[in-house]
């Protein structure tokens, strides 16, 4: 997307754990205002790329700049500048959406009165309103994934990070948390979003990377790998994660 | 918010209801009004990013411990565990140790003291029997079997008289009287002690009248007499009592009331898969692991508090309540030692509540936190009844800088009223070092991914 600023810079990450090497030479870039796919199967190295991205894990080797930050030099920077939405992420069952939402804006700085404003915002856009005083114990899964995503965002971050966002979400939950998104995009934002679901990547991604045994396979718009490749995005895939396997 | 939520629930029935009546055209409508109203919603949300907020100085650090421990906080309290363990649990069980315990000892004490024991007599000795009676000390019965009887417990000890006892006495010879007790047996051994006692009190008389049949007084056999007096004061031996309660209850309560908060905020951040959403945001690791140790350590402190009020409120009014004793006890400590105590206490909690974040951060789910905390209970727990029997060692002032065993001397120092200034700085400052040790172990933990993401 020419014209548009640089938000995510991937470069020749490495993860080695132990004897394991998880991430062996991932390079991408994404730009504001549009919605990257890391797609890949389970243990392809999606989650760790994320995870050096978003400076919980410090790259072996290369390295990344997020928002106009080194993610190895600079990991406070970087932090105040991203949303992340981890993979599985859980919630505190004793406090309320609104304890627990107003406890991460308290972590990332924001104001008090632009904190209650922008906690009536999110909570109405995702139809947290009503429940926003109940434990969050009792909430389904849905609903938790919800609290996550209006935490991830409390502090207006203009890169976002979801890491399997609808995975074990029913089909409601998972098109609201969906059409969410896609509303990133309008205002600018730079979503990294990872996931198996060909579906998924295919109604929100503007460009994708094929990630297989913790490189990257693929990269580029989702309509000009189809014509070059005359295939649909999910036997691309298949084809090569399947290359990559042998 | 309730409003809120009512106006709109209002307003949403509203339009059902004309959705029901007129259908057709007007469903499209209220329909395309929702949609409308849920996009001019989202819009706001969806509002600029915002620029990059300013750097982090000490005053945000400040404000990212005191959010953290805020939430901590919050949810000790909505969990009902950390009540009960925090408060109920030493306001119930402190009072049922400190008085429970010692009342039941007296209570048995006080009926093995007035039940007169059954003794089987095996032999003739009338005059002894007599006095037996007289005293009251001992019921003389006779067995058939009377070991057997001993055995079954339907006597609790046997007399055995020598043949011609009284024959003997009266030749103003000696008599060797056997007694068979138990000693398994508590009831048997306050047998014995009666039978002792009857036995005595039977060679004085007859001590007597060998005296007084050769026109001698009792008192030449007994040329020096012994008057004791015990100097000890009301406040010494209330501090004796205190010195051997306290230091246990306080080591005992530091480490089980911080306990399951230590365990729920960090291996439990594990558990439910919060704590990587709480490392990607800005606070640095100190700010978060400093926040969360101050939770840990206001659990730990609230409940030695408790523990020590119940603790002086059941001994001050519990004590002459519920025990007849002849000693009165004046068990109360001065504002400025229950000052020091408070202040010894905090350092030593400060300790014990470091090991146990660092411990739970470095545990994979509270189940294995618990299991690595409940052999250090033992470790600080152990010290505490052990210092009363090594106290050669409290002069000493190597002592004061062993962790635990320091606060523990200084504990007993205070209570006894034999405070050492240069020990008590010791044992705080070497209390302060050991605790900004684990403290510190515990925030390189967290920086550690192998540590973080250990499951």
């Amino acid at each position: 997307m020419p014209g548009h600023e640089v938000l995510v810079e991937a470069m020749d990450l490495h993860k080695q754990f132990r004897s394991f090497y998880a991430v062996r030479g991932v390079s991408f870039h994404c730009y504001a205002g549009e919605v990257f796919g890391l797609l890949g199967p389970n243990g392809a190295g999606k989650t760790t790329t994320i995870r050096m991205l978003t400076t919980v894990l410090r790259p072996t080797a290369g390295t990344a700049r997020v928002a106009g930050h080194d993610v190895v030099r600079e990991p406070a920077e970087v932090r105040r500048a991203i949303g992340v939405l981890p993979e599985n992420a859980g919630v505190y069952g004793r406090l309320t959406p609104r304890d627990l939402i107003r406890y991460f804006g308290r972590l990332y700085g924001v104001p008090a009165d632009a904190l209650d404003r922008r906690l009536r915002d999110i909570s109405e856009a995702l139809d947290l309103g009503p429940h926003l005083d109940r434990l969050t114990d009792t909430f389904s899964k849905g609903m938790k994934q919800k609290v996550n995503i209006a935490r991830a965002l409390i502090h207006n971050p203009r890169v976002v990070f979801l890491d399997e966002p609808t995975s074990g979400l029913d089909v409601l939950s998972a098109r609201s948390v969906r059409e969410f998104v896609l509303g990133f995009k309008q205002e600018g934002r730079c979503v990294i979003l990872s996931t198996h679901i060909m579906e998924e990547a295919e109604r929100l991604c503007d460009r994708v990377a094929i990630i297989a045994d913790g490189r990257v396979r693929a990269e580029g718009r989702l309509a000009d790998l189809k014509a070059r490749t005359g295939m649909g995005l999910e036997e691309i895939f298949v084809q090569l994660v399947e290359r990559a396997v042998v | 918010m309730i409003r809120g939520a009512w106006t709109r629930w209002k307003s949403r029935w509203g339009s059902m209801r004309t959705l029901h009546d007129e259908r057709g055209r007007l469903v499209w409508s209220v329909m395309l009004e929702a949609l409308r109203d849920r996009r001019a919603r989202r819009g706001r949300v969806h509002e600029r990013p915002a620029a990059a907020p300013p750097a982090p100085g000490p005053q945000e650090t400040g404000r990212w411990i005191a959010a953290v421990y805020a939430k901590e906080m919050l949810e000790a309290v909505r969990d009902r565990r950390t009540l009960v363990v925090m408060i109920v649990l030493p306001a119930v069980f402190m009072p049922l140790a400190t008085l429970g315990i010692p009342y039941l000892a007296q209570r048995q004490q006080h009926r093995l003291q007035s039940v007169t024991p059954n003794v089987a007599v095996v032999g003739e000795a009338p005059g002894l029997i007599h006095t037996a009676y007289t005293t009251g000390l001992i019921t003389p019965v006779r067995a058939r079997d009377p070991v057997d009887a001993l055995r079954r417990r339907r006597v609790l000890a046997v007399l055995r008289i020598p043949p011609r006892f009284d024959a003997i006495l009266a030749r103003d010879g000696q008599a060797h009287v056997g007694l068979l007790y138990d000693t398994s047996d508590p009831e048997s051994v306050a047998a014995r002690g009666r039978v002792v006692e009857l036995i005595s009190r039977y060679s004085q008389q007859i001590v007597a009248r060998r005296l007084a049949a050769r026109h001698l007084n009792p008192r030449d056999l007994l040329p020096v007499v012994l008057d004791e007096r015990n100097v000890a004061t009301e406040r010494q031996l209330s501090g004796l009592l205190l010195a051997s309660l306290l230091p246990f209850f306080i080591a005992m309560w530091a480490v089980v009331g911080g306990m399951s908060v230590a365990v729920d905020l960090a291996a439990g951040e594990k558990e439910r898969g919060t704590l990587e959403s709480l490392l990607v945001t800005p606070p640095s690791r100190e700010a978060i692991v400093i926040g969360k140790f101050l939770s840990v350590i206001t659990a730990s402190m609230g409940a030695v508090i408790v523990v020590l009020i119940t603790m002086m409120i059941s001994l001050r009014w519990g004590y002459p309540y519920l025990l007849h004793t002849t000693k009165k006890l004046d068990v109360s400590l001065p504002l400025g030692t229950a000052v020091v105590m408070l202040g010894v206490a905090l350092l030593f909690s400060a300790l014990v509540s470091a090991i146990q974040l660092a411990i739970s951060i470095f545990a994979r789910s509270p189940r294995e936190a618990h299991q690595y905390i409940t052999p250090l209970y033992f470790v600080t727990v152990l010290p505490a009844l052990a210092v009363q029997f090594i106290s050669e060692w409290q002069r000493s002032g190597w002592a004061y800088l062993v962790p635990a065993l320091n606060a523990f001397f200084a504990f007993r120092e205070l209570l006894l009223g034999t405070v050492n200034w240069g020990h008590l700085v010791l044992a705080a400052v070497s209390s302060a070092f050991y605790a900004a040790l684990a403290l510190e172990v515990a925030i390189a933990l967290t920086s550690r991914e192998s540590v973080i993401f250990r499951t």
